[in-house]
């Protein structure tokens, strides 16, 4: 695969302490003011969807509670949906959901994407060639048409199986930039001096390669979950989703299959519409300012 | 070559200022290498893109002046240089060879357009000849001119870059680091390529930026010494190694001069405190805070500078010890 | 062999190995559904009415027979390869005795009329905002920036949803999705081309903007990181002319832009599902959709294998292009240097 990414591989002695000053004080303003703004706004999302039932005191988002598409009222704050549900309990419930699936689909892609960079990167050679080749050969075959495959395959599906087969679609980006991560600290001297004392390969890799990287490994976490959330609700739309739940996908699965849009029941579409959007964009925003915090170097401008 | 008082600041959008040249001026004789040495964040880097007409924002040169051959240009508007210095009176050689060739382009194209830039009825063939019988007249194959850069080892790329920046037989070259990448035979054959240069008439003078003392010796006449961007001392090469005056200098000569390089990588960081804070400079003078003469004055007041143009000294210590010494003469 | 042809000839292996596992895949992965996927249509079909005892087992055969459910798994491979070199994807479950070809063909015009060209006015809106935005800075990297950044940011299904709902319900200036009216017939006359042009720009122009989001994101930051690299500083500095430099820069910052640019077409199918779903737009998104609410397997592996003979095939061009292109990677993977 082609794939550019600027290496720069350039080992400068002395990087120039201005540049380094400069950027560090740009950092301390307008990025973590980016940085803040983001974790605000996850933590909004975490409190609505796992508080909000107890908050608003709205706790059965199956319940009935009017006709198709009722509009928003003072017992049902966003209307209803086509089945006459609470459309601000499930958009809470729904929220839960897609960001369950996220998380479990990124911990799934983190851990076997680690796995295979660490491995690949630390053992260089024959492990090496064949672990990545593994990883861009799934690289190639496109994550969603294996999903819709594995996903009519299994036709009960729990949120633990959506977000485990979407986890284990999406790691080789992970697996990809671990491996480069870890090949460089492989030759770095703390390491050296690790095997020279005698620390065997699962403790090096343990100790001395993983904390290194443990910021860029939360990094992948945080893009792994976010592009987890917007697949399962792909997939959803697709009518592929989780069985017996509600996910922010399948309210909008509904919403489209009930001619919502159409009929200006802009309720059903747009608080979930909204909801989506704001995951992706505050974890994109997460994670491009932590990672400017974490690699300065990587800033331009 | 002289240059006069040359001041230039990094500034944020919303930040303090960071003076990273404050006041530096010097003369470079015809034929003559001047070295400029000084820990990483002096300013260093920072002169040899202003004196190279190659500064760009965020950095700022808000006053200087160069004297070349005759002419003069003032530095502060490097936007608009005027044509026929870029390159033909100045010319940069850059830190990281590495990097400094179109990774896409052959050597030999980027020759053409260098070539092209200054005289535009230059055709694409002459272009190549003469870079051609450049090379052959440095002993250098030809052939690196149909390769891209990737295919060039770092030392010989170093080089090329070398003779590409002197193309145009600019009358003075700045050097800006231009061994830090490489190893310790590559650094020698560099130097020895720049000797030549200057022995061959096609460049003047070099400024030769580096933070790597020991290579200096070797190469420079003569020496400045910069610290906190200012220059603390100028000498010749000799008379600084072995008796240098200034008490940065003999710090830095002190913790240099191992034949490890290892102990010296780890040595010139050493130095006892970091180098100052740009954004805000000390008082006075700019090392007294690291310096183990420091007397009651040094916070106080900037040293004057004692010696000529060539060479001389800003320190309150090394004054009063001249002074005690001439006293004592006196005396006698 | 010289080394660029090895490399060539690696990569058309690769291309063979990916392939095939991506056949097994789409062999295999349907497979797994506990019983046979054709009791469980013909069930429902029963459980519609309508059917007699006798046609139902008759179709039962004929799905048994055809797919070879009763041959053991390995039969049941070269049966699927054998028809597949003969184009045959097999027959519709739910719209029997339909061909599956046959349905894909007719859609997939749809969806590349419609995704083609909306890539390729993104592709090069996108470029140009985005490299305009790298160079010139100023007011406009300060609007065209943030508001790139935000548009790609929304999920594109999300996007198509608002765009549908503000400009044919809120502000009923274009029809409220389908590719043409239902009072039409397809046929090549000019009142049904007009129809389906009404149709279309809303769609189109959604793709497009999503795409050029993107785009022009991925183009500042590349020119953005040209713009800054060591080279630019050099050329700078012996004088060379500012539209040399900047040319060296294009040209350095639009080789990943055009491996997007194939990447991008080669997933045009899959790149357009939910949106052409949202839509209702009559292409493979809207075939896969109500394929899989009738569990009509036949077509959806139709269109899985659709899309991953597309993505494949443009894996490989880019990958042969590249190495025809940048002496970078080419030096890389012949170990030339």
């Amino acid at each position: 695969m082609a794939t550019a990414a600027p290496a720069s591989g350039q080992i400068s002695t002395r990087p120039g302490a201005f540049e380094g000053l400069r950027r560090s004080i740009a950092v301390a303003t307008a990025h973590n003011r980016r940085f803040w703004f983001s974790l605000s706004l996850i933590t909004i999302l975490l409190i609505f969807s796992l508080l909000g039932p107890f908050i608003f005191n709205k706790s059965n988002p199956t319940k009935l509670i009017g006709g198709l598409y009722d509009p928003p009222s003072s017992e049902a704050w966003l209307g209803t949906d086509n089945f006459g549900r609470d459309v601000f309990t499930q958009l809470m419930y729904g929220t839960r959901t897609s960001l369950l699936i996220g998380t479990i689909a990124g911990v799934v892609a983190i851990i076997i994407g680690v796995t295979i960079g660490t491995l690949a990167g630390y053992h260089g050679g024959r492990t090496e060639e064949a672990l990545m080749a593994f990883t861009n050969i799934v690289i190639t075959i496109p994550s969603l048409v294996i999903l819709i495959l594995l996903s009519i395959a299994i036709s009960n599906r729990s949120v633990v199986t959506m977000g485990l087969i979407i986890g284990i679609t999406s790691w080789p980006w992970t697996a990809r930039a671990v491996r480069a991560q870890s090949s460089s600290l492989r030759t770095r001297e703390h390491v050296d001096v690790a095997r020279i004392s005698g620390a065997g390969p699962v403790s090096l890799i343990l100790r001395e390669i993983l904390p290194y990287m443990l910021s860029y490994i939360v990094m992948a976490f945080v893009l792994q979950l976010s592009s987890g959330v917007l697949q399962e609700a792909a997939l959803a739309m697709l009518g592929l989703g989780p069985s017996n739940v509600i996910s922010l996908g399948i309210m909008l699965h509904w919403a489209l299959l009930w001619e919502s849009v159409r009929t200006g029941a802009w309720w059903a579409f747009v608080p979930p519409t909204v909801l989506l959007t704001m995951i992706a964009f505050s974890l994109l925003l997460l994670q491009s300012s932590a990672d400017e915090i974490f690699n300065p170097r990587l800033r331009r401008r | 070559m002289i240059l006069k008082n040359v001041r230039a600041h990094y500034s944020t959008d919303d930040g303090p200022v960071v003076r990273a040249v404050d006041g530096v001026s010097f003369s470079v004789a015809d034929g003559e290498v001047l070295g400029v040495v000084g820990e990483s964040g002096c300013g260093k880097s920072t002169l040899a893109s202003v004196i190279s007409l190659t500064a760009h924002p965020p950095l700022h040169v808000t006053s200087g002046e160069m004297l070349l051959d005759g002419e003069t240009i003032t530095l502060t508007n490097q936007e608009h240089v005027p044509p026929g210095w870029q390159g033909r009176k100045v010319s940069l050689l850059p830190q990281r060879a590495m990097n400094s060739l179109n990774p896409t382009a052959r050597v030999h194209d980027f020759v053409i357009d260098v070539l092209r830039a200054h005289d535009s009825t230059i055709t694409q063939q002459e272009a190549i000849e003469r870079a051609q019988e450049r090379l052959e007249q440095l002993s250098l194959p030809s052939r690196v001119l149909d390769s891209y850069p990737h295919q060039l080892s770092g030392g010989m790329r170093q080089r090329v870059v070398a003779i590409i920046s002197t193309l145009l037989n600019p009358s003075t070259l700045i050097a800006d680091e231009p061994t830090s990448a490489l190893d310790v035979s590559s650094q020698k054959e560099l130097v020895l390529l720049l000797q030549l240069l200057l022995d061959r008439g096609f460049i003047k003078r070099i400024i030769y930026i580096t933070h790597d003392l020991p290579m200096l010796s070797n190469i420079a006449d003569r020496i400045a010494v910069m610290y906190a961007g200012e220059i603390v001392e100028i000498d010749n090469t000799k008379a600084m190694i072995d008796t240098p005056r200034h008490p940065y200098t003999r710090t830095l000569i002190g913790s240099t001069l191992d034949p490890d390089p290892r102990v010296r990588e780890s040595r010139i960081e050493g130095i006892k405190g970091a180098p100052p804070d740009l954004r805000n400079p000390p008082s006075g003078c700019r090392f007294h805070p690291r310096c183990s003469y420091v007397m009651e004055i040094c916070p106080r007041e900037t040293p004057p500078i004692s010696g000529t143009d060539t060479n001389f000294y800003t320190c309150w210590w090394l004054q009063e010890q001249t002074a005690a010494a001439n006293f004592a003469k006196v005396q006698k | 062999m010289s080394k660029f042809q090895r490399y060539l000839f690696n990569k058309f292996l690769w291309f063979l190995l990916a392939f095939s596992i991506a056949l097994v895949l789409n062999f295999l992965l349907p497979r797994l559904i506990p019983g046979n996927p054709v009791d469980s249509i013909v069930g429902q079909m029963s459980q519609g009415g309508g059917v007699s005892g006798e046609s139902l087992e008759k179709l039962y055969a004929a799905y048994i027979a055809e797919f070879g459910l009763d041959q053991p798994m390995w039969r049941q491979f070269t049966i699927y390869v054998g028809r597949l070199a003969q184009g045959d994807l097999g027959t519709s479950f739910a719209r029997s005795p339909a061909r599956v070809q046959y349905l894909i063909m007719q859609a997939l015009p749809w969806t590349i009329a419609l995704m083609l060209p909306a890539i390729l006015l993104g592709w090069i809106v996108g470029n140009i905002l985005g490299a305009l935005a790298a160079y010139k800075g100023g007011w406009l990297d300060r609007v065209v920036f943030p508001t790139s950044l935000f548009v790609s940011s929304i999920p594109y299904y999300c996007l198509a949803i608002i765009l549908l709902y503000v400009f044919a319900v809120h502000w009923p200036i274009a029809p409220a999705g389908g590719g043409y009216g239902y009072d039409k017939t397809p046929g090549w006359n000019l009142p049904f081309f007009v129809d389906v042009l009404r149709h279309y720009w809303l769609p189109f122009l959604t793709q497009a903007t999503i795409f050029i989001g993107g785009q022009a994101v991925g183009m500042r930051a590349m020119s953005v990181y040209e713009l800054d690299a060591d080279y630019v500083r050099f050329a700078h500095g012996l004088g060379v002319s500012g539209n040399r430099i900047t040319a060296y820069i294009f040209r350095n910052a639009m080789l990943p832009q055009i491996t997007g640019l194939a990447l991008a077409i080669g997933g045009l199918v899959s790149g357009g599902l939910i949106s052409e779903i949202v839509f209702g737009y009559p292409g493979i998104g809207t075939l896969l959709f109500s394929s899989i609410r009738t569990s009509d397997y036949p077509v959806i592996q139709g269109i899985t294998l659709l899309v991953m003979v597309g993505v494949l095939t443009a894996n490989f061009i880019v990958d042969i292009a590249y190495g025809f292109i940048d002496p970078r990677i080419r030096a890389k993977t012949t170990g030339e240097s």
